[in-house]
């Protein structure tokens, strides 16, 4: 799921759907899921600009892929 | 209201000893807060929903240290006469079972994935553990159960000790879950049966503040600004 939040931020937070699947390396189905998990909790939300639709990063996004270290380094230190 | 002359001093120290405890499990709670928001996070919720159970818990049991002061009571079953002690020790009782569950539950969760029944089991043990407490005026039943909570969490940390050591995880900090489950019995040992650890009731505070001030560094170390 990072990965693809990292995707998203590294293409000006502005990318379409079909070549964030292909960077993201994922079967249609598991970007499927992941896609809809990050929706789901806010982190992406899509956009029609003059482009047409294209996905962002919400500011939960982007808090998320700050906090990312520390959320993981804090679940294994607490073994949670 | 018939004041002894180690009212304040005992009051003093409990309230002291008690506001340590609760402030740093409220530190724990809302210093966790944004991590849970931003993964949610099952074992960060349960481990977050312990220490605001311990707060609650510390707060009745100050409350009960209170009320056995204030009414001159030694035993704590004379407390269960009054209503304001019935409901007291009730809650004390819930919170500090729930406490010791959250924090299993926060550990132990991803092995019983799928078995949120488990959770439910958990809330009736606790239900019942303070029914029992505070209706029974027994002491050898209070020992009896607190023994049985401390041996049912060694078993669990045990087996996940020896399934964290097979897959090479982390196993720094089971000794201080252990140390902390153990203190808390400990605590609840000491608020149900007064006389039982009095000469020890400092050491058992000083040790108690320790633990969770250990588990607070570990907290603040980790979450930093958030």
């Amino acid at each position: 799921m990072r990965d693809i939040l990292s995707i998203v931020r590294d293409n000006h937070n502005s990318i379409k759907i079909t070549p964030l699947i292909r960077k993201s390396n994922l079967s249609s189905q598991r970007f499927k899921e992941y896609y809809g998990e990050l929706s789901e909790k806010k982190f992406i939300i899509e956009i029609i600009n003059k482009n047409g639709k294209v996905i962002s990063l919400t500011e939960r996004g982007h808090r998320f892929l700050e906090k990312y270290k520390t959320i993981v380094s804090f679940i294994e230190e607490f073994e949670l | 209201m018939i004041v002894s002359p180690t009212f304040f001093a005992t009051l003093g120290m409990d309230m002291l000893y008690s506001f340590v405890i609760i402030v740093t499990s409220l530190m724990v709670y809302f210093g966790t807060k944004e991590l849970y928001e931003l993964s949610n996070h099952k074992g960060i919720k349960y481990f977050r929903l312990a220490f605001l159970s311990f707060a609650i818990a510390y707060f009745f049991r100050l409350l009960i240290k209170f009320l056995l002061l204030s009414l001159n009571i030694r035993e704590l079953m004379e407390l269960s006469t009054q209503l304001i002690g019935v409901v007291s020790l009730w809650l004390f009782m819930y919170f500090s079972a729930m406490s010791i569950f959250y924090l299993l539950y926060s550990v132990m969760w991803k092995r019983w994935s799928g078995k949120d029944f488990i959770l439910y089991i958990f809330h009736a043990l606790a239900f019942v553990i303070g029914l029992i407490v505070t209706f029974t005026p027994s002491a050898k039943l209070y020992l009896l159960i607190n023994l049985f909570l401390f041996l049912f969490v060694i078993v669990i940390v045990l087996f996940s000790y020896i399934d964290s050591k097979k897959k090479k995880k982390g196993i720094n900090l089971y000794g201080i879950y252990l140390l902390l489950f153990a203190f808390w019995i400990i605590n609840i040992t000491d608020i149900l049966i007064p006389s039982f650890l009095q000469t020890y009731q400092l050491l058992i505070y000083a040790i108690s503040i320790g633990i969770f001030l250990a588990i607070l560094y570990k907290v603040l170390r980790k979450c930093g600004g958030s």
